[in-house]
């Protein structure tokens, strides 16, 4: 499982990154950054959070 | 399909009248629109200016406001966000990149945003905790006060404040400012004839503070929001002093009023149940954080924001022209029946609780988002641990359409 983001539509509001700041982070210039796509199976519900609250509907899941 | 039809619903919901009316009363009728067919057409609100326009759709259900929030390319911010008619050149000092649309907006929102990244506001928890018990321990044995100014309005001024670098001594004549500029609809600031000037004065007074800050910051940079607001530079943009300014007029607005309105509401909220205060109090780490969201759905103190449809679109089955205004109506969408169970009831142990409190998602979700939330867990941690008793009189409300503002809150503090 992958978590991707579009950049083009991100806008850095960090709502992924207070459910999961080990993997999220909003850089300074606006920008998440994702350490880390891919993802075990074991963090499939936070990732899927993660996905459901971004209010730009940035972020994807890819199985 | 709804057939176009452009009579005005038999449900006012523009006149000063509706307003007037306590939040619970005005939701009674949303409920009849968010329980009817398609989209109701309304009269546009009473205007401070010369601006004319035929109406508005008014959208109540949180699912078409979340439509229309998360698709700016069918309605867009660009030709203004507010409901009432006003000129964009106005609507433009007082609202900067909230009326704007991607990629424009894109570009302004990455240039602040970096203040307001979680690890940035991390950063500053601590001194947002200070200035939290500093508030609580001048509460502490006052005896009657003025809930709003003694404590509610405090926090969120001194944060925006210190985060900005304005002085001290320019502190209170800016928040002032500000609350008037949100405020204009209530007698109470000025007549009707007044009110158009002083509105533009008072947003002018505000962005020259920052026109001041900005240049100030520029000679002598320090390590402030202003400061990294006027060096930030995002593909090869950066803000000019006047675009400075209005940021400034932004953030004194919409980092100030609501941040307070929230906590006023929450605090009679959380005396008038006592059983959901002790549940809170029980555990208040662990319950803290659901409970904000509580407190934000229960005083949603932005009612409404407006956009324009810019090509032919239907929502709710109903037919939207390009030029059409459409309002959103967060406080509807915050008591709808078909996202919250029983919404008329304040419940801390809600989950989820998808409110709009910050907006319907999309471009213009609430920068400020984190730092509200931060600032409210602080204050109420304080206040819930420290203060042995609050009681309250009766809130004086301001008359908005706008803002679900509380003007006075008579309580009696130990």
């Amino acid at each position: 499982m992958r978590v991707e983001v579009d950049l083009a539509k991100c806008t850095g509001h960090g709502i992924c990154e207070t459910i999961a700041e080990d993997v999220f982070e909003v850089q300074d210039d606006g920008r998440v950054h994702i350490h880390g796509n891919e993802r075990p199976e074991s963090d499939r519900a936070r990732m899927q959070q993660a996905v459901t609250q971004c209010p730009a509907a940035a972020l994807k899941l890819v199985d | 399909m709804v057939v176009d039809v452009r009579e005005y619903s038999p449900h006012d919901i523009s006149s000063r009248r509706f307003w007037n009316q306590p939040f619970a009363v005005r939701d009674e009728t949303f409920a009849q629109l968010r329980a009817a067919e398609g989209l109701s057409w309304h009269e546009p609100f009473p205007s401070l200016f010369p601006a004319e326009e035929p109406g508005f759709w008014a959208l109540t259900r949180r699912a078409d406001i979340v439509h229309a929030s998360t698709h700016p390319e069918l309605f867009s911010s660009a030709q203004g966000i507010a409901l009432d008619p006003m000129p964009m050149e106005v609507q433009r000092i007082a609202t900067f990149f909230l009326a704007m649309d991607p990629p424009q907006h894109t570009v302004y929102r990455r240039l602040i945003s970096s203040a307001f990244t979680p690890r940035n506001i991390a950063r500053i928890e601590e001194q947002i905790h200070k200035n939290a018990a500093s508030v609580v321990d001048d509460l502490i044995g006052a005896g009657d006060v003025d809930f709003v100014s003694a404590c509610s309005a405090r926090l969120p001024m001194m944060t925006i404040s210190e985060m900005l670098g304005v002085a001290p001594s320019d502190r209170e004549a800016v928040a002032q400012a500000a609350e008037k500029l949100f405020s204009m609809s209530d007698d109470e600031y000025s007549t009707l004839e007044e009110r158009a000037e002083a509105t533009v004065n008072e947003m002018i007074l505000l962005a020259n503070t920052g026109i001041e800050l900005a240049k100030f910051r520029r000679r002598h940079p320090g390590d402030d929001l202003m400061t990294s607001i006027v060096n930030a530079e995002v593909d090869g943009h950066r803000l000019t002093d006047e675009e400075v300014g209005a940021f400034l007029v932004l953030l004194a607005s919409a980092g100030n009023d609501t941040t307070k309105q929230t906590t006023s509401h929450a605090m009679l909220a959380l005396s008038a149940n006592p059983a959901q205060r002790a549940w809170l109090t029980e555990d208040l780490e662990g319950r803290i954080g659901p409970a904000i969201e509580e407190f934000i759905r229960w005083a949603t103190p932005v009612l409404q924001f407006a956009r324009f449809v810019t090509q032919g679109t239907e929502l709710a089955g109903q037919t939207l022209k390009a030029g059409d205004k459409v309002g959103l109506f967060y406080c509807s969408a915050n008591r709808d029946e078909n996202a919250f169970d029983q919404p008329h009831v304040f419940n801390l142990q809600r989950s989820p609780n998808p409110h709009l409190g910050f907006g319907g998602g999309g471009p213009h979700f609430c920068l400020g988002n984190q730092l509200a939330r931060t600032e409210l867990r602080n204050l109420f941690r304080e206040m819930l641990t420290r203060l042995q008793r609050v009681e309250f009189g009766e809130p004086d409300y301001l008359m908005s359409n706008f803002v679900h503002g509380i003007k006075r809150l008579p309580a009696f503090v130990r």
